[in-house]
């Protein structure tokens, strides 16, 4: 039996940064990993991550992944176990492994469970075909092992994961016929959303799949719309051809090890399902059991990092480790899931943890001295929320149903004539509350503004912008384009991120794209900037018709 | 097909070995699952179900779904998708529940 202080099970997001901040307050960690290398899902995301510089905002997941991993390694507190999966947790606290073909056992004085989510399924005949594939795997094979899983997709689910994976799919050359959505609005980030419009992927909102065919794999797919009862309405069956099925309609949490250890469990929707009831500082209603990130709810990897670090804190500080510190990292962690928690996107979250709060009160596990980071009343938000994005961009406009934005949305952030007129300046269109503020850092100038938290829309201060560009690239959602009116005497220069390849050259003509992918005419690229090692966005600068410098918003190569 | 350039990652497949596939040799470089190689050599039925024997391919990819069972080295029920392909394996379909060698 090998003692240890901490066990961490599971070497994702939640898990490394849990190991990390357990060890750096003097824990002794073991940290078990199913897989031969740790960094869950991390090492699948391609795409720059959102939130504050505190979640690594504007770093891509491989990257972050890469960061977290090396840290861990030279960590002399962390021992790391790679292809060893915990089976089971006992009574008096023995965690069982399968570690080097043997049945190890581990007592450790605290556990966490960092087991992370699996992949929802979803029912229609014809599902079981190959080529029906789990968003997550299609990620696998194409950013993990470099093989591209099929030629063309249909994407079910327009969720985060359903548009980031169909970004993902366009820029390993996969064609996604189309993104289908079941609810009448986009359930992701609007950025992703336009992001894939640009790229020509059509979103289709209130559509479904009613069934996959082929012979012995997938050939391709049935859909129909939807109407508000959620039922298919009778005559707009289409068939799409294809040769993979790509689900991305949610996860749930993988939480059997927190039943099996006697965790209390309640099914939690807004959290996407059972989940462990656990306090404020992540202690599961068995004493000395924490659970953090999508094992105890369902939210996007930068909370999971936080929630990592509370849970390791916590158990380190439980310890009897780190000392008057701990408590300011503690209170630290939780104002920065607060924040994350905050805005409108994170309003089924917020509910969901209300309900894990008065659950964890029920139980007794409540430390009534500190303040949850999750409660929405607490934290002195709620409805006004909603308000706020009603007066910002109505949730009506057509950019909700169908990633574009509307004449609307633009006409509210675009710069006005006599400032076009003044020099080249920029223009942010991001029109939703998220949670993510790297823009703000990103301009010197301070133009760039969001005054209330992270979840505000930036407000960009036409006169303090010079138009560098400096903001194109450090946005994560790709969402900030550069004009100088003045280029020419008929040309405007539009500058733009790009991020597939192959890189255009300088000097040669170029497709130019409006906000839908349809081309628009050819032109020139004046210059590429490249974003450097680990940015890796290039800034596209192409010369185009000024009447078109509002309307040009990507660049193919032809 | 496997990926040649991309704008984000860069593949470091290191050198190429070959494994069996149904008696089948198939090229695979070793940084790859035994779905992935099969995968880029357009393999994705890789088994058949118990009972209606329906093809079964990848799902999840990460070891938690069991739909790609198969046979390895005589080993049945093996989940490929996690497992790293290795110089001269012999992977094949497996029909329906495996049977475990005694």
């Amino acid at each position: 039996m090998k003692a240890v202080e901490v066990m961490v099970i599971g070497g994702g997001p939640a898990g490394l940064c849990a190991a990390l901040s357990a060890a750096s307050l003097g824990a002794k960690v073991l940290l078990a990993e199913r897989d031969g290398t740790p960094g869950g899902q991390l090492v699948k995301q391609t795409h720059k991550f959102f939130g504050s510089e505190k979640q690594y905002a504007g770093d891509r997941g491989v990257h972050i992944a890469q960061m977290l991993l090396d840290k861990a390694r030279v960590d002399s507190n962390i021992e790391i176990w790679t292809d060893s999966a915990v089976l089971s947790i006992y009574e008096d606290g023995v965690v069982t492994v399968e570690h080097e073909g043997k049945h190890a056992k581990v007592k450790p004085g605290r556990s966490i469970i960092a087991t992370g989510a699996a992949e929802k399924f979803l029912s229609f005949p014809g599902n079981d075909l190959p080529g029906v594939y789990g968003a997550g795997a299609v990620q696998t094979l194409m950013n993990v092992s470099g093989v591209k899983p099929a030629e063309r997709v249909l994407m079910v689910g327009a969720g985060n994961i359903g548009l980031i994976v169909s970004y993902q799919l366009a820029q390993a050359g996969v064609k996604v016929e189309a993104v289908i959505e079941g609810a009448a609005r986009i359930g992701g980030y609007l950025v992703h959303a336009s992001k894939i419009r640009r790229a020509g992927i059509p979103i289709m909102t209130r559509h479904t799949i009613l069934e996959a065919f082929g012979e012995k794999q997938v050939e391709g797919a049935v859909i129909a719309q939807l109407d508000d009862n959620w039922l298919p309405v009778a005559g707009t069956e289409r068939k799409i051809a294809c040769d993979a099925i790509c689900l991305a309609v949610g996860l749930s949490p993988l939480a059997e090890l927190a039943w099996q250890a006697g965790c209390e469990m309640a099914y939690i929707k807004e959290l996407s399902g059972h989940v462990p009831i656990v306090n404020e500082f992540l202690e599961s209603t068995i004493s000395g059991i924490y659970c953090a990130g999508d094992v105890s709810g369902i939210e996007e990897a930068s909370a999971a990092m936080v929630e990592g670090r509370l849970a390791g804190i916590s158990v380190a500080v439980s310890l009897g480790h780190g000392g008057g510190a701990a408590e300011a990292m503690q209170r630290e962690a939780m104002g920065e899931l607060g924040e994350l928690r905050a805005g409108l996107m994170g309003r089924h979250i917020r509910e969901g943890l209300a309900k894990m709060d008065s659950l964890a009160a029920e139980f007794g596990i409540r430390n009534s001295e500190f303040k949850t980071p999750h409660a929405a009343a607490e934290l002195g938000i709620g409805c006004e929320v909603q308000d706020i994005s009603i007066s910002a961009t109505s949730p009506a406009s057509a950019l909700f149903s169908s990633g574009v934005p509307a004449n609307e949305d633009i006409a509210k952030i675009c710069p006005s004539d006599e400032r076009f007129a003044a020099g080249p300046v920029a223009v942010v269109e991001c029109f939703q509350e998220i949670p993510c503020n790297p823009c703000v850092k990103a301009c010197n100038r301070g133009a760039i503004a969001m005054p209330r938290d992270i979840n505000d829309m930036p407000a960009l201060n036409a006169r303090l912008c010079n138009g560098c560009g400096r903001c194109i690239p450090l946005c994560p959602g790709l969402a900030i384009f550069v004009i100088d009116m003045d280029y020419g005497e008929d040309l405007a220069l539009v500058k733009l991120p790009y991020e597939y390849v192959p890189i255009p050259k300088a000097g040669q003509l170029a497709l130019g794209l409006d906000r839908c992918g349809r081309e628009l005419g050819r032109y020139e690229v004046v210059r590429v900037m490249p974003g450097g090692k680990r940015n890796m966005t290039h800034t596209v600068a192409l010369a185009v018709p000024k009447e078109l410098a509002m309307e040009v918003r990507a660049v193919g190569v032809l | 097909m496997r990926i040649k350039e991309h704008p984000v990652l860069s593949f470091e497949r290191g050198g190429k070995i070959s494994f069996y596939f149904n008696g089948q040799e198939i090229e695979a470089y070793p940084t790859e699952t035994i779905a992935a190689a099969l995968h880029a050599a357009g393999v994705r039925k890789l088994g058949e179900s118990p009972e209606l024997h329906r093809p079964r391919g990848l799902f999840c990819a990460i070891g938690n779904c069991s739909s790609c069972f198969m046979i390895v080295d005589g080993e049945p029920n093996m989940r490929i998708c996690v497992m790293k392909v290795r110089p001269g394996i012999r992977v094949e379909e497996q029909k329906g529940k495996g049977v475990i060698k005694t």
